[in-house]
């Protein structure tokens, strides 16, 4: 993560992420994807000022599929406030970062990574914990539904007896 | 010379789109580092496979007869010469070609090799290797990534340990920033 201020080669007075623009190929290092399975991959871009992290979490079935849209899309529309979050996925994974030279400048380099790796490991858990959660609701308020039900039923059956 | 002497001139625009850009002398090159006969072809493939199955005989002759199926033969092997076939093929990639699918089947193949070599037999592979080829392999083993397949990336990740405790961080430094990639 060695970033430096470099400012745009074709725009005088612009400083643009050089991995975003793709404006010259000698400014781009080897993009490096590092995948566990087809579902779970990590690509990582890195061009002189700034470097581009994607990643793809894994999604078994309908309903992490919809989590992890709904918890990337909270992320990213608060994307500001967590500084490195790039505001839209790069296509074909479900969350992106993007750190510049300021970045770097401002934060501690290695509390960046931390933070990175930090999300990656929390990102599954907090999903598979979701999931459990919804489930456990959904059993809630079936079973409720389903208590009103029979007792309306009993109720009804009365008059009949 | 007057700007103005036909209506044509005026309204033409096409101009403003030519990308003046490309015409500086100041622009990167890429180096054309291979020509068209010289170019490196990649590494022969039915050499390797040879070297992965010690049994040469046996090979080229069900080699002919079913020739996609010689994945068979690799999953039977039980000690072939794989550390010979890895150093083949890293000693042969085609790195500085510029052909996508010649290095893509050289791609495929390492991968093949790699997958092939035991974890308990890397060691010993590895141990065969000098600085430059860690470096090739440690480029295949990135590119191996791309194209997952049941079980390889966990077995491509003991690799990138095994090599990454021989030549530490400069090794992924330097895949990261060669342009001669694999």
């Amino acid at each position: 993560m060695c970033l430096e201020n470099f400012s745009s080669q074709i725009v005088e007075k612009h400083n643009k992420p050089e991995v975003e623009v793709r404006a010259s190929k000698e400014l781009l290092l080897t993009p490096i994807l590092i995948s566990r399975n087809d579902k779970e991959k990590v690509l990582i871009e890195s061009s002189i000022n700034s470097m581009r992290i994607s990643i793809a979490v894994k999604q078994a079935d309908d309903l992490e599929k919809i989590l992890c849209h709904n918890f990337t899309r909270f992320m990213t529309m608060r994307a500001e406030h967590f500084m490195i979050l790039r505001r839209k996925p790069v296509e074909g994974y479900d969350i992106s970062f993007l750190i510049t030279n300021i970045h770097v400048e401002q934060m501690y380099k290695h509390k960046i990574v931390d933070f990175v790796i930090h999300f990656m490991e929390e990102i599954d858990r907090e999903i598979s914990e979701m999931k459990l959660s919804v489930n456990a609701r959904a059993r809630i308020c079936a079973e409720e539904f389903l208590k009103r039900v029979s007792i309306q039923m009993y109720c009804t059956s009365i008059p009949t007896l | 010379m007057s700007r103005n002497d036909g209506k044509k001139d005026t309204s033409a625009s096409a101009f403003r789109k030519i990308d003046v850009d490309q015409y500086s002398d100041n622009n990167f090159k890429e180096e054309d580092a291979d020509g068209g006969v010289g170019a490196p072809t990649g590494p022969d493939e039915n050499e390797i496979l040879t070297l992965l199955s010690q049994d040469t005989l046996t090979f080229r002759r069900a080699f002919t007869f079913q020739q996609f199926h010689y994945e068979i033969f690799l999953n039977t092997i039980i000690k072939g010469k794989n550390a010979e076939a890895l150093i083949s093929v890293l000693k042969s990639a085609p790195l500085e070609c510029k052909n996508q699918q010649v290095k893509d089947s050289a791609r495929n193949l390492t991968q093949k090799v790699l997958l092939s070599i035991k974890s308990n037999q890397m060691d010993d592979c590895l141990a065969q290797l000098d600085r430059d080829l860690i470096d090739v392999l440690m480029k295949y083993i990135y590119r191996g990534f791309e194209i997952p397949t049941e079980g390889s990336s966990s077995h491509l990740l003991l690799w990138h340990e095994k090599v990454f405790n021989i030549s530490g961080v400069g090794c992924i430094v330097r895949v990261f920033s060669d342009s001669k990639r694999a």
